[in-house]
């Protein structure tokens, strides 16, 4: 489903070169739910917006549903974003003027999706998130996790393959990311492919695989020497 | 398209929105009546005085030492022999008033003494068997005066022509679908016959309270034994700029005794001209300077309004080129959003600028505004509306879509 070989990510500012991703591989199968960790600054959104075409690489080759990515022009990757993948934000990302309705009707419209079928996924979206009695409310009267469902019914109304997910519970307390994870489980089961970045090795945990980024790198927790060092300093540290 | 969710998007907008809407609403309303004054102005500015105006020009003599009528006579008819001496003058005579000359004598015709009962008012020229040849004007029925019918008469005296010439549309209210010439007309208490029928003179005045009549005038056989004396000189094709120079001094020459003003004694008449539309041509100036300064403040209005919006709005536009918009969307919904404000805008605008209208014609006598101008308003602004919504919509179709993961 989503495979990179030797990827590597520069940005490129007037006075440094940031390695945000250097030699960076991955593949995830079709219908896997993998967890991506690693500390702040490693890569982890890096990826996620490389993997969701929302930005361009530097090098190495990114196959998307067997597709070579880097040839597409940007409506293209317009028509992949809205079709094969959806999105969630850890900011949740709803548009403020408009109600839960019309944000998850946003991708759909990008479709030239007829209005009723527009309306049945709508609707059914929102029933899956349980938030149908809440569609002519606005994103500010709702709470944190009732947005962060929103944004999930609007990944799901366009049956995306693939989810990616940068932090959904970050900005939410242990109930409601428990709540939001479990609907991620639901989706999984019902056959997307789910990436979701996250800093909480509770959830982590209870994704079919883990993978660890360190420094723009895939590393296997096992072996890598960095992640050791890393893991004796903080033991010292909570010994100390 | 996705109007439905662009409105929804205005109402959590309104004073933006609206401040937008109504400036567009004022600017058409005001803009179309200035479009249509204007029009007015140039029509009205274009009017023909059916006089072969390119070789003309009008001389202002002032006698000095108030000579009497009887001097005048004589000093008239050396001063027409000297011009005509002057070399590139084809012919001159002496008269009242002209065309565009803004003064004269304003009678009413009619086909009875009563003066009550006229049938036109019409303006009144002095002129003599020289006049037609000299301002070129067409004579399209009947005779030209001859040189025994012109008689002579002072500033008080009563008028009573014997004959008359009068212009085709002055012929066609008194006599409606039969020839004038040979007919009686009164302009005093004794009939006077008309003889001939010219194409076209235009009366002196160019104020639209007498644009009714504009085209009414008759030349009657007299030398007016007054000063000042106007004299209309025509030179030969290609020699009026040079005849302009000599007739003063060829004036002065034959007699000292007179003041022809150094500034504006002696004009062609498309000085003539120049200054009878000068506040027509004002108007039109200033109602197209209003119109575009008010074009370009409501197109910076709407640049200034969408470029907020644009900045405002990037991490939303993010999000939804995120989503799967395009380019070409983001771009199209700032137009369709600018579009939408300028169609309410306009339809307020429309209303306005009729309101204006009647408010214009109660006011200062105004014509109905037609609705070409106000269609050509909307037009124009809506136009104008996506101009300038077009730079910061390009700006916001080139937010990238990663834009949306960044943290605000
Ligand atoms: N637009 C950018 N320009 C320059 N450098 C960038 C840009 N975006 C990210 N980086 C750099 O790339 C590296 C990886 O950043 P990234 O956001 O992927 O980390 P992350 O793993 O998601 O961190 P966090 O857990 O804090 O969200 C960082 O060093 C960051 O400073
Ligand atoms: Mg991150």
């Amino acid at each position: 489903m989503l495979k990179m070989t030797h990827l590597s990510k520069v940005y490129r500012t007037e006075v440094v070169e940031t390695y945000a991703l250097r030699d960076f591989n991955i593949d995830v199968k079709e219908g896997e739910f993998v967890a991506v960790t690693g500390p702040s600054g490693s890569g982890k959104t890096t990826f996620l917006t490389i993997a969701g075409l929302l930005e361009t690489f530097t090098g190495g080759e990114y196959h998307l549903d067997g597709m070579e990515v880097s040839q597409l022009n940007d409506n293209a990757r317009s028509k992949i974003r809205n079709e094969k993948i959806g999105f969630i934000f850890q900011a949740f990302n709803l548009i403020p003027d408009l109600n839960v309705f019309d944000n998850v009707e946003v991708p759909l419209r990008y479709r030239g999706m007829k209005t009723p079928e527009r309306k049945e996924r709508i609707m059914n979206a929102l029933e899956r998130v349980g938030l149908a009695s809440r569609a002519k409310h606005y994103p500010a009267e709702l709470s944190g996790g009732q947005q962060q469902r929103v944004a999930i019914a609007r990944a799901l109304a366009g049956s995306p393959r693939l989810l990616l997910a940068d932090e959904p519970t970050g900005n939410l307390d242990t109930q409601m990311a428990r709540g939001v994870l479990e609907l991620l489980e639901e989706i999984h089961r019902e056959g997307a492919t789910i990436v979701m970045v996250t800093h909480d090795p509770e959830l982590a945990a209870r994704a079919q695989r883990n993978v660890h980024i360190i420094d723009g790198q895939v590393v296997d927790l096992a072996e890598d020497p960095r992640f050791h060092t890393a893991y004796t300093a903080a033991a010292g540290q909570v010994r100390g | 398209m996705q109007i439905r969710p662009i409105l929804a998007t205005l109402k959590h907008h309104k004073a933006g929105t609206l401040l937008i809407a109504l400036q567009i609403a004022l600017t058409l309303a005001i803009v179309c009546n200035a479009l249509f004054i204007i029009h007015q102005r140039l029509a009205h500015l274009s009017q023909p005085t059916g006089l072969d105006e390119s070789h003309l020009l009008v001389i202002q003599n002032q006698w000095a030492n108030k000579p009497t009528k009887g001097d005048i006579s004589s000093l008239l008819a050396d001063d027409l022999a000297t011009l005509r001496k002057v070399p590139g003058v084809a012919n001159a005579y002496a008269t009242d008033g002209y065309p565009l000359s803004s003064g004269g004598i304003t009678y009413g015709i009619g086909h009875s003494p009563d003066k009550l009962n006229f049938v036109s008012n019409t303006a009144i020229y002095f002129a003599d068997e020289n006049a037609l040849p000299t301002l070129g004007l067409k004579l399209v029925a009947g005779r030209n005066f001859r040189s025994d019918e012109i008689g002579e008469i002072g500033g008080r005296d009563k008028i009573a022509p014997q004959v008359l010439i009068i212009t085709s549309e002055l012929a066609r209210r008194l006599f409606p679908g039969e020839s004038a010439v040979g007919k009686m007309a009164y302009v005093s208490d004794k009939p006077s016959i008309i003889i001939g029928v010219v194409e076209r003179m235009q009366t002196p005045y160019v104020d639209s309270a007498m644009a009714q009549w504009s085209d009414c005038s008759t030349l009657m056989p007299f030398h007016q034994l007054v000063t000042p004396t106007n004299y209309v000189v025509r030179a030969q094709p290609g020699q009026l700029d040079d005849v302009a120079k000599r007739v003063r001094a060829a004036l002065y020459a034959a007699n000292r005794l007179r003041v022809i003003s150094p500034e504006d004694g002696v004009k062609t008449f498309a000085q003539v001209r120049a200054q009878a539309y000068k506040s027509d041509r004002g108007m039109a100036i200033l109602m197209a300077s209003i119109s575009v300064i008010l074009l370009a403040i409501t197109a910076a209005g709407i640049v200034g309004l969408t470029s907020f919006w644009v900045g405002q709005r990037r991490k939303q536009i993010g999000v939804r080129r995120a989503l799967g918009a395009t380019r070409h969307d983001i771009l199209s919904y700032f137009l369709t959003e600018n579009l939408l404000i300028g169609v309410g805008g306009v339809l307020l605008g429309g209303v306005l600028a009729l309101g204006l209208n009647l408010w214009l014609m109660k006011q200062f006598e105004m014509a109905r505004l037609a609705p070409g101008y106000v269609l050509a308003g909307v037009v124009t602004l809506l136009l104008l509306g996506q101009c300038a919504v077009l730079a910061p919509a390009l700006r916001a179709s080139n937010v990238p879509p990663v834009e949306a993961t960044r943290s605000v």
